[in-house]
């Protein structure tokens, strides 16, 4: 009977959960290790952050849906791992203290750890609020809605929302955010008592951190996808404030670097902004209780997988097979990483230095769709490895689609969404020989109301599949 | 490029809204298929 333990069930951990416990849970003892007792819908903490949905309807508990696929559920925080012996410890197990767990494979599926450290004066606990946890997005709403209430006694307020880092990532949350909050001012009928303003390190409205998304037009031009999300932005009348990277905030202001090395600072009275992430906080110790995270994770804490490292930008994207296909570890292949936990091999937007030496590069999205599928392919290839020692699964981000849907306000009538239809999500020029790198009949972008209805598809099908209900297999991550 | 009067005409009109959710939901149905057996 193999042992396979899972830490972190966001949706790479749950979705490789769900796919080992219902092929080889019978026969295999699958553990599934987290710091919370609840599966977390993370795209609708955007609409939480605005009032526009509550919060036990985002959340549900994981224990009976581990029950149903014979999967053991440990609520707890792991401290440290031991690849030589095979085993992790972890602070808490179910409340009763510390404990380890023996392992044959290992999947690290820990997501993001919000790193607010890495800019003075940031986060939840200092002067900005996030919404990239459930508690944090709650306090974002609690925020959010005293400002509302300034703004309907007559005060006006200026809200800023972007990324808090000059190598942050997620910048689509940040702008469903604001499009979000634009939705809700108006429907309050305070929308004149509000500055908005966009604020990120992307070097240009619609890169996303994937390098902007070029689409066809109808005419057969190749049009920027950014074009369609700033006419948005314009008639939103949401400030841009772009190439920037967040250097400091303090209660009223926000520090920033331009591309170009200038020095300013932006106002505000409310600010979300997403920060940097990391990977794992736990260490790895070799059999000698030596400290081999090095080996194992790079400086930012994310696990190697089977990628090349190491590769200037300009080689990097010429070689779309230096991003990992099966996600195990080059030093301990029983070790597997999925979703934001594994290392990129490098960004996939242009890093840019500015004359003053500061990094400013929007962070590879590996979140939401990109997540669930990497779960399941190491979930896979887990299964793969207990039953015939081979893995059979791959699946690079250079050959992987992603469906993003940016939507402008919750309501099915007067709604709407932009979607992102983006394949790959990592150029491959080795395949599509167009300038962008990727399949120009498939990669689209477009605005409407039926992006609303989309999005709420997704939202009820995902809930769906996540909970483990009938035909979740069939549901596509 | 920016859309058109004409495409933020169609970006609000719910007929055609309704052709395009359907739209929609085939090519990433379509797309989803072609990456997983591609």
């Amino acid at each position: 009977m193999a042992k396979v333990v899972i830490i972190g069930a966001g949706f790479a951990g749950h979705t490789a959960a769900m796919y080992l416990g219902d092929a080889i849970g019978r026969e295999h003892e699958i553990t599934v290790v987290h710091k919370f007792d609840y599966f977390g819908f993370v795209p609708s903490w955007v609409w939480l952050g605005i009032d526009a949905v509550k919060p036990e309807h985002t959340i549900f508990k994981l224990k009976p849906i581990y029950d149903k696929f014979n999967v053991n559920f440990v609520q707890g925080s792991v401290t440290a791992v031991h690849p030589d012996e095979n085993y992790i410890v972890l602070d808490q197990a179910n409340n009763a203290g510390p404990a380890s767990l023996e392992y044959d494979y290992l999947i690290i599926a820990t997501g993001a750890h919000m790193n607010y450290d890495a800019t003075p004066g940031l986060g939840p606990k200092k002067f900005t609020q996030s919404i990239c946890h459930y508690d944090t997005a709650i306090q974002a709403r609690d925020a959010y809605l005293q400002s509302v209430e300034r703004m309907k006694r007559g005060e006006r307020q200026k809200l800023v929302i972007g990324t808090g880092h000059p190598l942050a990532a997620c910048q689509g949350a940040a702008f469903e955010y604001i499009t979000n909050i634009h939705h809700d001012l108006s429907e309050r009928g305070i929308r004149d008592k509000a500055e908005l303003v966009y604020l990120t390190n992307e070097p240009e409205i619609g890169d996303f951190g994937v390098g902007g998304i070029n689409v066809v037009t109808k005419g057969g031009r190749i049009a920027k996808g950014g074009d369609l999300i700033e006419d948005a932005m314009d008639e939103f009348g949401i400030g841009k404030a772009v190439r920037r990277g967040v250097k400091e905030v303090d209660a009223k202001k926000v520090y920033w670097e331009d591309f170009e090395g200038n020095y300013g600072e932006t106002d505000y009275d409310f600010a979300m902004l997403i920060p940097q992430s990391r990977g794992v906080t736990f260490k790895f110790f070799d059999k000698d209780g030596q400290d081999i995270s090095s080996k194992v994770c790079n400086p930012g804490g994310f696990v190697f997988a089977d990628g090349i490292y190491g590769l200037p930008y300009e080689d990097l994207v010429k070689n779309a097979n230096a991003w990992p296909a099966q996600y195990y570890n080059p030093t301990y292949k029983n070790i597997f990483s999925a979703g934001i936990a594994f290392a990129p091999p490098g960004p996939i937007s242009a890093p840019h230095t500015t004359r003053n030496g500061t990094v400013i590069t929007p962070g590879a999205p590996r979140t939401g769709m990109i997540s669930g599928v990497i779960g399941r392919v190491v979930a896979f290839n887990v299964i793969d490895m207990i039953r015939t020692g081979r893995m059979t699964h791959r699946e690079r981000m250079s050959e992987m689609l992603a469906v993003c849907i940016a939507s402008n306000g919750k309501s099915l009538w007067n709604g709407s969404a932009i979607v992102m239809i983006i394949y790959p999500i990592v150029p491959d020029h080795s395949r599509y020989d167009n300038k962008e790198g990727r399949d120009m009949f498939v990669t689209k972008v477009e605005r409407g109301i039926s992006g609303a209805w989309l999005k709420q598809m997704v939202e009820t099908t995902f809930m769906h599949k996540f909970r483990g209900r009938i035909g979740w297999q069939f549901i596509p991550e | 490029m920016r859309p058109t009067s004409f495409d933020k005409f169609l970006m609000r009109c719910r007929i055609y809204q309704l052709w395009r959710f359907v739209v929609l939901n085939i090519k990433i149905l379509k797309a989803v298929h072609h990456e997983k057996t591609s």
